[in-house]
C-alpha cells in the first residue's frame, strides 16, 4: 500500500472509531518503516481533528468521542515502543495535569478531555477526581507541567479553582503553569474573575485552547 | 441613587438603586421571571421588553436568542443587565414562573385512620371544698397515661376560657401521651392536618381531616426559593458562599407554604387552632433548607445530610402556621441527597409489601431510583438533571397551559398542548413524544443526530428542536437509564425477572410508555408492569399524617435502604456513554 494511501486510511480509521484497523494500519507503517512523525502528524492527527470538526458540526457526541480518542490510543500504543527504540522524541505539544478537584467526585467530562488532548498529541498525567489542591500543584512540578486543567462540576466546589490560583501565587509558582477551568458552573466570567488563563467549554475547545496558548509563550 | 423601574402589565412602580440587576429588582416587585440558569444569560428565558428608557446593548449571546427566537429590538434578558435609569419594562408571559396544575389522580390508597393526635372529649366536675382538684389535676386524672404533664400555657389558655369550672372540654392529645392542647366545649370533630410536599420547584398541601382521613382541599405553589436558583445545589451554593442567605432561602419557604395554608383553612373556615399537625416529604437538601440547617456537608463529596430522621418538631420550631402547641413531622431521609420524599413515596405505593423485585423512579430533576429485590432495597440518585422539566430546552417549559405534553404522526404531525391552548413550548412528556417520532421518520438518527440541512426540526411556530435540545434530553435519559442498569447489575437481576416499574414525578401522569422505551429511558417490559403513581411523596406524606402504622414504616425502610453512589461505580462512565443512544433495551 502507497504511503498516501495508508495515512488517508489512517485518518479514517479515526473518524470511524475502527480500532482494529488503526492498529492494523500502525503495524504497517511499522513494516514499511514509515517516518513515524510522519505518520502521527499526516495520518492520526488529521483524523483526530476531523473528528473534532463533526463534533463541532454537532454531528459527533460523547461516544463518537471516546471511540475515536480510543482509536488513537490503540494506534499510539502500537507505535510508541518503536519510536523509544529509535529514541525519537516524542511528539508532545506540551504536557498537562488534570483532575477533578477535591470534594467532587464527577469525572465524565474531565476524562473527555484528557483524551481529547492525549489524543491530539499532548502529554496527560490525569489525576483523578476529588483531588487535594496541594497534590496538582505538586504533580505539576513534577511533571514540570505546562498546564494545570480543573475541573469542578458543582457549583460549590468551583470555588476551589479559585483558592488553587491564590495558592499558586503564595507559592510564587504562578507564572510557571498556565491554568485552565472548565465543568458545568465554570464559564469565562469565572475564568476572568479568578484570573484563570482560560476557560473551556468542552474537551474540543480544551484542545483548541491548550494549542493557541502553547503558541503564545 | 434612587431611580423608578414600571413594571407593565401590571401597571406598578417601585424605586430602585442605580446598579440593582433588572432581574433582582423584579424579584422584589414581587414578579418572578424563570432563572433556570441561575441567572447567567444562558437559557434565554427572562426576556423583558424595554418600554421607555435606553435598553443598554445586548451581548452576543443575547442577540443570538432575540433572533432565533425572532423578539423585537428591545428585548433584553433581565439577569444580565443592572439599571442605570428609568426604566419601563413589559414583562411577557412566556418568562413569568407560572403555577403547575395539582395532580388530581395517581395512585392512592385507603388507610385506617390511625393518626398520632386524636380529639377526646371529657368532663370537668365542680371541685368541691373536700377536695379542691386543681385544673390539671383533673386532667391528668382523666388521662392517666399522659407521658408528660400539660404546659402551663394550655391550662391557663383552658381556665381562661371556661366560665363555668364544670362542663364539657376535648383535649388534644398526642400519641395517646401528651396534651397538645386542651379547649372549651366539645370540638372532637374539628381535627386536621396537612400534608406537604416540599418539592424544589412546586410545593403542594393537602388539608385533612384526621378523624376521617379524608382530603378537604389541596393548594398548590411555586417555591419560593426559586430566585436564588432553580435546583438545590444553587440554593446550597448560595448558603455556601453567604450563611446569612440561610435565613431568607427559610423564610421564603415559610412564607409560601403559610399562605397557601392560610388560604386552605379560610375557604373551609377552619381555624388555624384546630391544625394540630402536619408532615413535610421533601428531597434531602429541601428539608435541610426548611429547616435552616446547616449545608454544607450536601455540597461536597460525599455529599451526606445532617439528619435523616428527626423527632417530631414544635411548630414554632418549624415555623408553620398551625396550632401553636402542634408538631411537624419531616418524613426521614433516606441517604445523601435520596430524601424524605422518596421514603414517603415508598410508603404511599406500599412496595414493602409488594412481593418480588420492582423499580420505583421519580422523574424529576434528580432523578432518584429505588430498587427492591425481594426484601433487600437499593437506591441512588442519577441528577438527571432538568431536561424532563423542560428547561435547558430551547422551547422547553413546565407542563402548564400552553406546553405541548402530547405528540403523534397520523398523516401529520399532530400536536396536545395542556388546556389546549396555543403551543408556546414543549414540556416534558412532549418532548419524549417529538423525539420518538422524529426517530422513527428518519429525521433523527439513533446517535441523536438531526439527518436534516436546517439541523433543527419543527413541530410548530413555537416549537423548535435543535440539536443542543437533542444532546440534552439524551444525558438525562442516559443517566436514568445508566442509574438503572447500574442498580440492576449490581444487584444481579435482570429487567425480566422485575415484576413491575413505578414511575413517580408530575411527569408520570402524561408519559408515553411505548415512546418511554423506544428513547431507552424505561427498559422493555410488559406494558401492564408500569404503574404511574404521580405524586408519591404527596401521597406518601397523606399516609403519614393518617397512619402511624405507616409512619413507623417509613422510619425503618429508611434506615434499611442502602445507598449506591453512582459516580463512584467503576463502570459508570462506560455505561452512561453506552446510553447515550436512543435505543429500545431490555
Amino acid at each position: 500500500m502507497n504511503k498516501e494511501r495508508l495515512l488517508k486510511d489512517m485518518a479514517q480509521a479515526i473518524v470511524e472509531g475502527h480500532r482494529e484497523a488503526a492498529e492494523a494500519l500502525a503495524k504497517a507503517a511499522l513494516a514499511q518503516n514509515l517516518d513515524l512523525h510522519e505518520v502521527i502528524e499526516k495520518g492520526y492527527i488529521p483524523g483526530i481533528q476531523k473528528v473534532g470538526e463533526l463534533w463541532e458540526r454537532g454531528e459527533y457526541f460523547l461516544p463518537e468521542l471516546i471511540t475515536s480518542a480510543e482509536c488513537m490510543k490503540a494506534a499510539m500504543a502500537v507505535l510508541r515502543p518503536a519510536m523509544e527504540r529509535a529514541r525519537m522524541e516524542d511528539v508532545s505539544l506540551g504536557k498537562v495535569i488534570i483532575g477533578t478537584i477535591e470534594g467532587d467526585i464527577h469525572d465524565i467530562g474531565k476524562n473527555l478531555v484528557a483524551s481529547m488532548l492525549s489524543a491530539n498529541g499532548f502529554e496527560v498525567a490525569d489525576l483523578g477526581a476529588d483531588v487535594k489542591l496541594e497534590r496538582f500543584i505538586q504533580a505539576a512540578r513534577d511533571m514540570k507541567a505546562d498546564f494545570i486543567c480543573l475541573s469542578a462540576l458543582l457549583t460549590t466546589t468551583m470555588l476551589g479553582q479559585r483558592r488553587f490560583i491564590e495558592m499558586l501565587k503564595e507559592s510564587g509558582l504562578r507564572h510557571q503553569f498556565k491554568v485552565l477551568v472548565g465543568g458545568a458552573p465554570v464559564n469565562q466570567k469565572w475564568a476572568e474573575v479568578i484570573g484563570a488563563d482560560g476557560y473551556a467549554e468542552n474537551a474540543l475547545a480544551a484542545v483548541k485552547l491548550a494549542k493557541s496558548l502553547k503558541e503564545k509563550r | 441613587m434612587s431611580l423608578t423601574l414600571t413594571i407593565l402589565p401590571q401597571d406598578r412602580s417601585i424605586q430602585v438603586r442605580k446598579g440593582t440587576i433588572l432581574i433582582d429588582a423584579l424579584h422584589d416587585a414581587d414578579v418572578n421571571l424563570i432563572t433556570y440558569c441561575n441567572k447567567t444569560g444562558l437559557c434565554g428565558k427572562c426576556f423583558v421588553d424595554i418600554m421607555k428608557g435606553t435598553p443598554p446593548p445586548p451581548d452576543p449571546r443575547e442577540k443570538e436568542f432575540i433572533a432565533r427566537k425572532r423578539l423585537g429590538k428591545k428585548s433584553r434578558l433581565a439577569c444580565l443587565h443592572r439599571i442605570s435609569g428609568d426604566l419601563t419594562v413589559r414583562i411577557p408571559e412566556e418568562s413569568q414562573l407560572s403555577l403547575m396544575p395539582v395532580l388530581k389522580r395517581g395512585l392512592r390508597r385507603t388507610l385506617l385512620p390511625d393518626p398520632a393526635v386524636k380529639k377526646v372529649l371529657f368532663a370537668l366536675s365542680r371541685p368541691d371544698l373536700a377536695s379542691p382538684l386543681s385544673l390539671s389535676e383533673q386532667v391528668q386524672a382523666y388521662f392517666p397515661g399522659l407521658r408528660h404533664k400539660p404546659s402551663p400555657r394550655i391550662l391557663e389558655d383552658l381556665a381562661g376560657f371556661m366560665d363555668d369550672p364544670s362542663g364539657e372540654a376535648t383535649a388534644a392529645l398526642y400519641e395517646d401521651a401528651e396534651i397538645l392542647d386542651l379547649e372549651p366545649g366539645d370540638t372532637a370533630e374539628q381535627n386536621f392536618g396537612i400534608a406537604i410536599d416540599l418539592g424544589t420547584t412546586t410545593l403542594v398541601a393537602e388539608l385533612v381531616n384526621l378523624n376521617t382521613g379524608k382530603t378537604l382541599d389541596a393548594a398548590t405553589a411555586l417555591n419560593a426559593q426559586i430566585p436564588f436558583g432553580a435546583d438545590v445545589l444553587s440554593r446550597i451554593t448560595a448558603v455556601f458562599q453567604d450563611p446569612k442567605k440561610s435565613g431568607a432561602l427559610r423564610t421564603a419557604v415559610l412564607v409560601a407554604l403559610n399562605t397557601m395554608i392560610e388560604g386552605m383553612l379560610k375557604k373551609r373556615r377552619i381555624a388555624t387552632r384546630h391544625v394540630y399537625e402536619v408532615v413535610v416529604a421533601g428531597n434531602t437538601a429541601m428539608n435541610h433548607l426548611f429547616l435552616g440547617a446547616p449545608v454544607k456537608t450536601l455540597a461536597v463529596s460525599p455529599y451526606h445530610a445532617v439528619f435523616s430522621s428527626l423527632p417530631p418538631l414544635s411548630a414554632s420550631e418549624a415555623g408553620l402556621l398551625m396550632n401553636p402547641h402542634g408538631k411537624v413531622f419531616i418524613a426521614p431521609n433516606i441517604k445523601s441527597f435520596v430524601g424524605g420524599d422518596i421514603a414517603a413515596g415508598l410508603v404511599a405505593v406500599d412496595l414493602v409489601h409488594q412481593p418480588g423485585n420492582y423499580l420505583f423512579i421519580d422523574l424529576g430533576t434528580n432523578g432518584e431510583i429505588v430498587l427492591k429485590k425481594g426484601r433487600q432495597f437499593m437506591a441512588t440518585s442519577t441528577a438527571a438533571g432538568p431536561a424532563f422539566e423542560g428547561m435547558n430546552i430551547s422551547c422547553g417549559m413546565l407542563a402548564v397551559p400552553g406546553a405541548v405534553y402530547k405528540a403523534e404522526f397520523r398523516r401529520g404531525l399532530r400536536v396536545m398542548t395542556i388546556g389546549s391552548a396555543a403551543a408556546r413550548g414543549v414540556c416534558g412528556t412532549g418532548l419524549i413524544d417529538l423525539i420518538a417520532i422524529f426517530l422513527d421518520r428518519g429525521l433523527l438518527s439513533p446517535q441523536g443526530h438531526i439527518q436534516n440541512r436546517e439541523k433543527e426540526i419543527r413541530a410548530g411556530q413555537n416549537v423548535v428542536l435543535l440539536q443542543r435540545d437533542i444532546r440534552e434530553v439524551q444525558l438525562a435519559a442516559a443517566a436514568i437509564k445508566t442509574g438503572i442498569r447500574l442498580l440492576l447489575g449490581l444487584h444481579k437481576l435482570t429487567v425480566g425477572e422485575l415484576d413491575g416499574i413505578y414511575v413517580a414525578g408530575a411527569f408520570g401522569n402524561y408519559l408515553n410508555i411505548d415512546n418511554s422505551m423506544r428513547l431507552g429511558l424505561l427498559p422493555r417490559l410488559d406494558k401492564k408492569k408500569i404503574l404511574f403513581v404521580g405524586n408519591s411523596s404527596l401521597a406518601g406524606a397523606k399516609a403519614l399524617l393518617v397512619s402511624r402504622q405507616e409512619r413507623a414504616r417509613c422510619e425503618r425502610l429508611a434506615q434499611t435502604i442502602k445507598h449506591v453512589s453512582l459516580a463512584t461505580d467503576a463502570t459508570f462512565q462506560k455505561t452512561f456513554i453506552e446510553a447515550l443512544e436512543f435505543r429500545a433495551w431490555t
